[in-house]
């Protein structure tokens, strides 16, 4: 991937007395795909509208491809939104739509007929020329919108939640259509999303963002594998999170119960919260568990089955492709290299709060 | 059965709501005059109505200023509708609420506080007031119907707009105007409508010379119905009618989708069509006006006179021949005519007031002498005319006289069969329900105060009060006090006596062979109208050309053949071909008949008040 294209520095908004965004710092690369993710009200849209130029930040400074563009107005910026609810022109027919940016531009007739056709085979939706904007389904306003977008050859595609108003299978298909858009156009994306899986399947970079602030930044894996800290794990995911106290490297403790791990680093008899992914807690016969409980509630999901397990006080999420029904005494063990390690939130702020998704 | 009850209730209230309507609406293409009896159909009474220049006139004012308060209204009202969509919603709640009082206020009220407005900023009132005042009540329609739009449409319509590189005003007129046009064109039609269908506003407003058609029609009802105005009003009634429908039924947002894209077509069909109509009728009206005005025009002159006093051509003789282009107004009283002139809420060059209102208004410093250098068809006119007016313009400087006459008695031969030389029989029982009185103090003190052979300009209160005493005692056999009904009422032979004056009698002569009139043994009045010209008047020379046109023995005999009332122009008096008329009493009086008669004089506010309060003793006393 390249350098980086889009730079936000030290960026601050307040809507009045409502702080959204403090100090973030960001990059976006050439050609990455790269999705901010978060629980809705964490200044996801804020962030993608500064990018776009529909907000000025109170502080701090948007640099584009080297250029500071943070007073440049939208219409001068070499990047192009879909919009949340797509914003398409009512009065005006697909084709119009398509366009209305290339008209603006002055470009002459037969290449804007030759863009729109182009578009709209990329969309899969060629034919649609003369439908007005609301005769189509959300799907295909949808991607309407991405084709209005990128007739103008954007070197940055801003998208803010676009699969939000769909249903599940037609999100899916999506999902896949704009990650071959994204390889056929070779532009970067910056997408947001309040949806893990979606941000999990597309993307090349991750933000997680919780009430304007950046929790981590990293590729798919390390941020389901190793998050940062509770926020990210319990927003990635299910998980269990556990407080406990690390006794020395290697040893935590937590439900009145030593466990082997493999973190080392955070000193001896420090507070620490331990994260354990459902797949990654094993059922056993109650003598072979490190420690005890029973099964309290058990659904079927397909692939694996679900089971909440009571032990030593706190409530398992368990996933498991065996099934435990209720009420059996069960054992549970967990790998050394399952158990991930946390620091405690040093301030209010880094707190995973108010996830309402 | 219910359900029969229930469809029988409906049918009522829509006969009580549409039938006047409806008979108008026949009555429009009816040929007879006369309401009530069809004599087939007929257009021509709308053919009557193209052809009428003051029809025609009022129409080019409504539709000239419903077009511009539309749209002046239209934009400001889109662009308030812009920052309120935008406010807070408590803001725009109570900003909204204040923008919807003027709609739900009595519109007299809002009218008068126009008025009062601009005569208190001293802004005589013109086409401009009359304009602004209408921008004012439209805006909140505008407001209306646009806001809702423009708070439906998703924010990131325009955003979306820049982000495709639009700048900020072509994101507003390619994309925010075009998505709330529906809201702006039927704020327009709406305002455009309420415009045209507004009386009371513009009657308050407007300027001299400025008639829409609603106070048009008002002031040529109060001279009686002509069939055309029933043509008119049926088109004003189909047009309302059909600008609600488009407001009401017009293009709408939500239509279901399959349509859409019809409707939309429909849309742009409408919307162009819409502008077309608009860009024509405003290019036709203004190449009307020009076609017009091409003549050798050199000034306008604002004319203030009684209605029905005037024969039209005469106006159109007087344009043609001097160049001047003439707005003509009417007054239906000397004192509604002082309040305008004096509060100086209409200025008008030149006017036709009676004696002594023209005394009362030389003694409010509000005419200017007339340069009579300029008239020199002045020596038409009769000296001993010259001479009576020297009761209330004692130097001759102010007033030429226009048209004089009498006040007496008109009687139905075949009802009275008795001489009639005495007020007496005014008072005759006999004659109970069959008498006519004139509704105006001066009117009916003249008839008291003449018979007990006191002056008619009295101020002594012993007299006053024999006299109210008099007409108290006689209102029982009343039939009615009325302005301008004794003519229809004396021809129909509904009344059998009316006090009236002798020009209306020759009219009615005609008409009712059966009609005398006299000029009772115990005296009357004499009036006398004429043209003078106010100090603040805007072209003196213009003023004085009309005055001077007016005299001119062939204009003059014009008009006494279309007013008949008595000219006191000699010369046109000796063109009159008809020698009945010519030598007619009634008309032509000998100076016996003169000299028993007084004119009025002004009497003073505090004269005025003591006539008016005895005279509501008279109002106020029991009829039968
Ligand atoms: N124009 C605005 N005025 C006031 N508050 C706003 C405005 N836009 C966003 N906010 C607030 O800023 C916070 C972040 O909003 P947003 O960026 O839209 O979040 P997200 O897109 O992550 O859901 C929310 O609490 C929201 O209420
Ligand atoms: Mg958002």
């Amino acid at each position: 991937m390249g350098n980086k294209l889009i730079d936000l520095q030290g960026i601050s908004k307040s809507y009045g007395k409502h702080m959204v965004l403090d100090d973030l710092n960001l990059y976006i690369r050439e050609n990455e795909f790269l999705t901010l993710l978060g629980p809705s009200g964490c200044g996801k849209t804020t962030t993608l509208r500064i990018i776009g130029g529909f907000e000025k930040p109170d502080k701090g400074r948007v640099v584009f491809d080297g250029q500071d563009i943070t007073n440049l107005p939208p219409n001068k910026r070499h990047l192009n939104t879909v919009f949340q609810k797509y914003a398409l022109f009512t009065h005006l027919t697909i084709a119009e739509n398509i366009a209305f940016g290339l008209k603006i531009k002055n470009k002459p007739k037969a290449y804007i007929d030759d863009k729109i056709k182009y578009a709209l085979k990329l969309v899969n939706l060629d034919g649609f020329e003369n439908r007005m904007a609301d005769s189509l389904s959300g799907g295909q306003q949808q991607r309407i919108a991405i084709a209005r977008a990128i007739v103008n050859e954007p070197k940055v595609l801003l998208l803010d939640e676009p699969l939000g108003a769909l249903d599940l299978k037609l999100r899916q298909d999506m999902q896949y259509e704009l990650i071959r858009l994204k390889n056929e156009l070779g532009i970067t994306f910056v997408f947001v999303t309040h949806d893990q899986e979606e941000a999990l399947t597309m993307s090349d970079t991750i933000v997680v963002m919780n009430q304007g602030y950046i929790q981590q930044v990293g590729t798919p894996e390390k941020i389901y594998n190793e998050p940062e800290n509770a926020f990210v794990a319990d927003f990635i995911g299910d998980s269990n999170i556990i407080p406990g106290t690390m006794i020395e490297d290697e040893l935590v403790e937590f439900l009145n119960a030593k466990f082997k791990c493999v973190d080392k680093g955070f000193g001896n008899n420090t507070p620490v919260d331990v994260v354990i992914r459902p797949e990654d807690v094993e059922l056993v016969a109650p003598e072979k568990g490190i420690i005890q409980g029973t099964v309290t509630h058990l659904i079927f999901k397909g692939v694996h089955y679900e089971m909440e397990v009571m032990a030593n006080g706190f409530e398992w999420l368990v996933q498991s492709t065996k099934m435990w029904p209720v009420g059996t005494k069960v054992g549970i063990k967990v790998d050394p290299f399952n158990i991930q390690i946390m620091n405690k939130p040093e301030s209010e702020d880094e707190e995973a709060v108010g996830v309402d998704e | 059965m219910k359900s029969f009850a229930r469809r029988f209730y409906l049918f009522l209230i829509v006969l009580f709501l549409y039938m006047p309507i409806f008979v108008l609406i026949v009555a429009s293409f009816n040929d007879s005059k006369i309401l009530g009896t069809w004599k087939g159909f007929t257009l021509h009474w709308y053919r009557d109505f193209f052809e009428n220049a003051t029809m025609m006139n009022a129409l080019r004012t409504t539709l000239v200023i419903a077009l511009l308060s539309a749209t002046i209204a239209t934009v400001l009202g889109t662009l308030a509708c812009m920052t309120m969509a935008k406010m807070k919603k408590s803001t725009k709640n109570i900003i909204v609420g204040i923008t919807n009082i003027p709609m739900l206020n009595a519109e007299i009220v809002t009218a008068l506080a126009f008025m009062l407005l601009f005569i208190g900023l001293g802004v005589s009132l013109s086409f401009s007031t009359v304009l602004i005042a209408h921008v004012t009540f439209c805006i909140p329609y505008v407001v209306l119907n646009v806001l809702p739009k423009v708070q439906q449409m998703d924010s990131n319509m325009y955003e979306a707009a820049l982000d495709l590189g639009a700048t900020p005003i072509q994101a507003f007129f390619l994309v925010t105007v075009p998505e709330i046009m529906p809201g702006i064109l039927s704020g327009f039609l709406m305002s455009f409508t309420m415009s045209i269908d507004d009386f009371i506003i513009t009657h308050f407003t407007r300027g001299s010379g400025i008639n829409t058609l609603s106070t048009m029609i008002y002031t040529e009802v109060r001279k009686g119905i002509k069939p055309e105005m029933y043509a008119l009003s049926t088109l004003l009634f189909v047009t309302v009618f059909i600008l609600l429908f488009l407001v009401n039924y017009g293009p709408k947002s939500k239509s279901t989708k399959k349509h859409k894209s019809l409707t939309q077509l429909m849309f742009k069909n409408k919307y162009t069509i819409a502008v077309s109509v608009c860009v024509v009728i405003i290019v036709g009206i203004f190449g009307y006006q020009l076609l017009k005005d091409d003549k050798e025009y050199i000034g306008d002159v604002y004319v203030y006179n009684w209605g029905e006093y005037i024969d039209p051509e005469v106006i159109e003789l007087f344009e043609e021949e001097t160049g001047y282009k003439v707005h003509y107004e009417e007054f239906e009283t000397n004192e509604e005519m002082f309040t305008i002139v004096d509060k100086k809420a209409r200025v008008y060059d030149v006017i036709c007031p009676s004696d002594y209102m023209i005394e009362k208004m030389l003694e409010n410093d509000l005419l200017t002498e007339i340069n009579f250098d300029n008239i020199p068809n002045l020596e038409h006119i009769g000296k001993q005319y010259l001479e009576s007016a020297k009761g209330f313009d004692p130097e001759n400087k102010y007033c030429v006289p226009y048209c004089w006459g009498t006040v007496g008695i008109c009687y139905n031969k075949n009802m009275v069969n008795e001489e009639v030389n005495s007020w007496s029989i005014l008072f005759d029982e006999k004659y109970d329900g069959k008498i006519l009185m004139q509704a105006s103090v001066r009117d009916a003190y003249c008839v008291a105060l003449s018979y007990l052979g006191y002056s008619i300009n009295t101020l002594n209160e012993d007299e006053l009060k024999e006299a109210t005493d008099l007409l108290v005692s006689q209102k029982p056999i009343v039939q009615a006090y009325v302005v301008d009904q004794v003519r229809d009422k004396m021809i129909k032979n509904a009344a059998a006596l009316a006090v009236i004056y002798s020009g209306e009698a020759i009219y009615m002569q005609e008409e009712n062979d059966a009609l005398e009139y006299v000029v009772p043994d115990e005296g009357s009045n004499v009036w006398i109208d004429g043209w003078v010209i106010p100090k603040d008047c805007q072209n003196k020379e213009a003023a004085e050309a009309w005055i001077n046109f007016l005299c001119r023995p062939d204009i003059a005999l014009m008009n006494f053949e279309y007013i008949t009332y008595s000219t006191p122009n000699e010369s046109a008096r000796a063109l009159i071909e008809d020698e009945d008329i010519k030598n007619s009493q009634i008309a032509f009086p000998d100076n016996s008949v003169l000299s028993r008669c007084e004119v009025y004089n002004y009497l003073g506010t505090e004269g005025d008040n003591l006539y008016d309060y005895y005279w509501t003793i008279v109002g106020g006393a029991e009829s039968d």
